[in-house]
Order: C-alpha cells, then structure tokens, then sequence
C-alpha cells in the first residue's frame, strides 16, 4: 500500500453540518488551520436539503451556501468529504484520528463534474437525498448544490456497462478504486455530527413507515423545495396534488414508549413553518396540525404561530392514536380531542406528515475521549452553567445538535462558542 | 474517453474481484428500461397523468410517480402547465425516441 496521506491541523471537525461549517469557519478565520470529516459525500448537513428556515421563512440553501462555499474555499480548511471517523486516539496533548476515504470510483483530481457519467448510466436508484421520492443514477453527484460537485457511484448496483467510462472526457472513472486511509493530527476536536430523525418505523401505531402518504418531515420539506422530487408538492402515492394535509405532532418525541421522553425542540415550529409554505404552494387546502401543545419558545416563534392561526391553519389539540389508510391510501387518523368533546374520532386526509423527534447521529462517547453521553445518547457537557460547549474530554468540544436538540439559530450560535473554547484552549497549550 | 482495452481490463478484473453481475440486478434494470419505454411511448399520445401513466404502463402507481420524477429529473419529460389534481406530463422536444 502505498503511504498514508497525513494531514496535521490546528482542530479536527466532525461533522459539517451547519454547526461544523460554523465552528470551522470561525476557528479558521482567527488564523488556525481546521480539518472537516464529513461522511456524506457533501458537505451541508442537514440543513441544505431543507427548503426553508422558521421564523423569518428564509430560503434555507441561501444561507447554507455561502458557508459551504466558503469551507471549501477557505485556504485554512480541508475538506473530506465522503469519509469517516474510524478513531481518535489522544496523544499527550493532540490527537490522532484514523479517517478512511471512501471510494467514490472516479479520479477527484481529474473530474470536471461535466455530469456525463450520470447522463448516460442506465440504472436508476431511489434518491436519499429527496427521501427516496426521486430517482438517481449508480453513478451521481449527489444533489445540485453539493460540494464537491464529484459523482459518486454505487459499485453493488452496477451492471458494469462501461457507458460511464466511455462518457468521460478525463477519462476519470475507477472502478478499481479502493478505500484510501488519512491520518489526522490535531490539537483538538470538535464534535458536530448532529442528528438523524426517530425511525418512520418507530411506532406501530403510525404504520411502521408502510403506509405511502404518511412521510417524513424531511420529505416534506423536499416536497416544498423549489428543485424538489416532483418541482411541486405532490402526494407520493400516486401524484395527486393533496386537498388535505394534517401533522401529527409529538410522533417521534415526548414518548416513553420508543424510548424518546424528551422534547425534540423543533418540530412545532417546523411544521407551523411547512404548514405556513404549503398553504402558499396549494391555497385550497386544508391543513391541520395535531397537537399536544405548541412550544414556541424563540424569538419571533410565538407571532410566527400566531400568523399560522390567522392564516387558517386548523390546530386541534389532539393525540393521534393510531394512522390506517382506505382503499385509495388516504390515511385516517384516529384522534382523541382534548379540547371541548373528548370523543375518539376518525378523520381522513390525503397526506400525513410524523413530526419526528432528534435522536444523536452519532455516538461521540464511543471515541473514547472523555467526552461523555446523557441518558439519551447526547454528548454531555462538563457544566452547562460555564460553557455551552466544553466537554468532560480536554480539547474536545461540542457544537450543534450532537448536545441535544436544538434549532439552526441555537445551533449557530453555539458552534461559534465551541470555536472560541477550542481557540482559547490551544492558545494555553 | 476512456481507452476501449484498459476499460475492458477493468471490467474484467473487476468481474474477477466481485463475482458476476447478480441476476437480480440484471433483471431489475431491465424491468426500469421496460417502464421508462412504456411511459415514454404512451406520451407520444400525449400529456398524460400519473395514474394515466400507470394505466398505460401497467406499473403501480407509486411506481409510475417515481419514474416521472426520474424521467423529469433527466430531461426526458416536463410538466404541462395547469391547475388540477392531477398534473399532466409531456415528452419534451426530441425525446420522442
């Protein structure tokens, strides 16, 4: 094998969702060098495939963008995308991480992101990207705003055509390409590897995720991105455009049952905001959130909710029970109000959407470097009345939602704190 | 462009390393390349739904809603402008293949 690539920076970042871009963004341009490992094969996180941002309903990839755009071209920050963290180990006072570069199956060096490879690969593949509502190539840039704009193939679904290769002006594809390891030495760490959603199949109730007009809301939000799936919001089913559209509330938090008893933080105001953008995309519909109650607890969040109710948004305190579909996949909702008449009841609409909670993306304690999980698999701080950002681990900080829930604004603000604690503490080393 | 004998190497080494292509894998692209024909040929006729494609198409609906947003997505077909439940699509110009 031939040497490992070594690369030696002032902190390692772990994660380049908004929090990571920010802490290393903000660590960079106080003039230390910062290395990103990002597992995704761009970086952006989260956050660039959400349509908007709640409460001041901004496009959500204008303010992404510009960030990833200036890690990427920053001359203090390298990038590695398409990668994971296989260890830190500390060494006196810095840190080695073993990193492997996946293989993307094309020369990065050489590729031209010309796209021609996609063009003409002849299989498709469902796009995780828009949730599995859209289709790919085995051989694609993952999304439009990716950066890098490298494709990425799926070996386990080539047919080994070639078209690819013969597509290529570089003459760039590698089919023999094999994982690469990068040795990472830094002075510290900070852990920004966010959030993945609770399961579609977390609850029974709600259809194990079987049920075709009950979606995610991160399917919703591509739904409601201008270069969504469809170009439109349609239901998933068949393409009708829904007439009817109801949240469910509290589907993947507050719920001992799957083993998520706290609150997720976000999931009123992202549904107050989906609510918000689709009775603008389809006028006539009606949408109805249920709820348990609505905590809007930010700057803005309470006349945000306010504005929702006065447009017409139906909210209905209310638990959902159990989801089951009629013959045409319209789900029905058996609900027990909580206001007024507290009968059981059932109600049908086109498309439902599971207000699922924040559970960790990644389990940081397992690195082995001090820095500790709570009950729920969050990154523990060392006292929270001092720092939003320090761990029991020396040199190793947290940043975004990899400390528990929290929104992009909290986020941000906070992934600056983890670059000021992680900046401070190297000045005294 | 990629050389014609390196690329053939590759792929043979490749065949090599990782087995043949599974047949699974074979008979799912052909059945892509079927459907996509179906819902192109029944646009030659002209806009048509989803569910209209699905009909044509014998494909379930979801299905037929998957390729739509496949075939759009690579310039194959585009949306006819219009209100309505269902949205109707149309070949785009020179895909009449």
């Amino acid at each position: 094998m031939s040497d490992i690539e070594k690369i030696e920076v002032d902190t390692l970042v772990v994660g380049s969702g908004i929090a990571g871009l920010q802490s290393a963004l903000d660590l960079a341009d106080q003039g230390y060098s910062v290395a990103i490992v990002e597992k995704a094969p761009s970086i952006g996180g989260k956050m660039i495939s959400l349509s908007k941002v709640f409460p001041t309903l901004d496009c959500a990839s204008c303010i992404t963008t510009p960030r990833m755009a200036s890690v990427s071209h920053h001359p203090r920050i390298t990038t590695l995308t398409y990668s994971t963290v296989d260890a830190i180990k500390r060494e006196g006072k810095s840190f080695t991480a073993s990193v492997t570069r996946k293989p993307r199956y094309i020369d990065e060096k050489e590729c031209i992101s010309c796209k021609r490879c996609e063009e003409v690969c002849p299989v498709y593949l469902p796009d995780e990207y828009e949730q599995g509502m859209g289709a790919k190539k085995t051989i694609s840039i993952p999304f439009t705003n990716a950066i890098p704009q490298y494709p990425v193939m799926h070996p386990e679904h080539c047919i080994r055509c070639g078209a690819c290769a013969r597509a290529c002006p570089k003459d760039c594809i590698e089919f023999l390409q094999e994982p690469a390891p990068v040795e990472i030495k830094a002075k510290s760490v900070i852990l920004a590897t966010g959030y993945e959603t609770t399961p579609m199949t977390a609850k029974k109730q709600y259809g194990l995720g079987k049920l075709p007009n009950v979606i995610s809301p991160m399917a919703a939000e591509r739904l409601l991105a201008p270069h969504g799936p469809y170009g439109r919001v349609l239901r998933p089913s068949d393409g009708m455009v829904p007439g009817s559209i109801a949240y469910v509330q509290c589907a993947g938090s507050r719920d001992k049952s799957i083993g998520v008893p706290y609150c997720s933080r976000v999931c009123c105001m992202y549904a107050i905001k989906q609510a918000i953008l689709l009775s603008g995309s389809l006028p006539i519909a009606d949408i109805t959130i249920y709820y348990m109650d609505i905590r809007a607890f930010g700057k803005g969040y309470e006349q945000f909710y306010n504005n929702a109710r006065a447009m017409g948004i139906n909210f209905v305190k209310a638990k959902v029970a159990r989801i089951t579909e009629d013959e045409k996949h319209n789900p029905i909702l058996r609900i027990e109000r909580q206001e007024g008449d507290s009968a059981p009841a059932e109600v049908q609409h086109e498309l439902v959407v599971l207000s699922q909670g924040l559970v960790p993306g990644h389990d940081a304690a397992a690195f082995g470097l001090g820095a500790e999980n709570n009950d729920y698999g969050f990154v523990k701080l060392s006292d929270e009345m001092v720092s939003s950002a320090v761990t029991a681990g020396a040199g190793v900080f947290a940043a975004g939602v990899v400390k528990g829930p929290r929104d992009i604004p909290d986020s941000v603000v906070d992934a600056g704190s983890a670059a000021m604690e992680a900046a401070s503490y190297m000045r005294k080393l | 462009m990629a050389d014609a004998k390196k690329l053939a190497e590759q792929l043979k080494r490749l065949n090599e390393l990782r087995g043949p292509v599974p047949q699974e894998l074979r008979d799912r692209v052909a059945a892509q390349n079927k459907a996509q024909k179906a819902i192109l040929d029944a646009l030659k006729e002209g806009p048509k739904t989803a569910p209209e494609l699905a009909a044509a198409a014998g494909l379930p609906h979801d299905l037929a809603i998957w390729y739509v947003a496949g075939l759009r997505k690579y310039g194959k077909i585009s949306d006819v402008p219009g209100r309505g439940d269902w949205p109707k699509y149309e070949l785009k110009a020179g895909e009449a293949k």
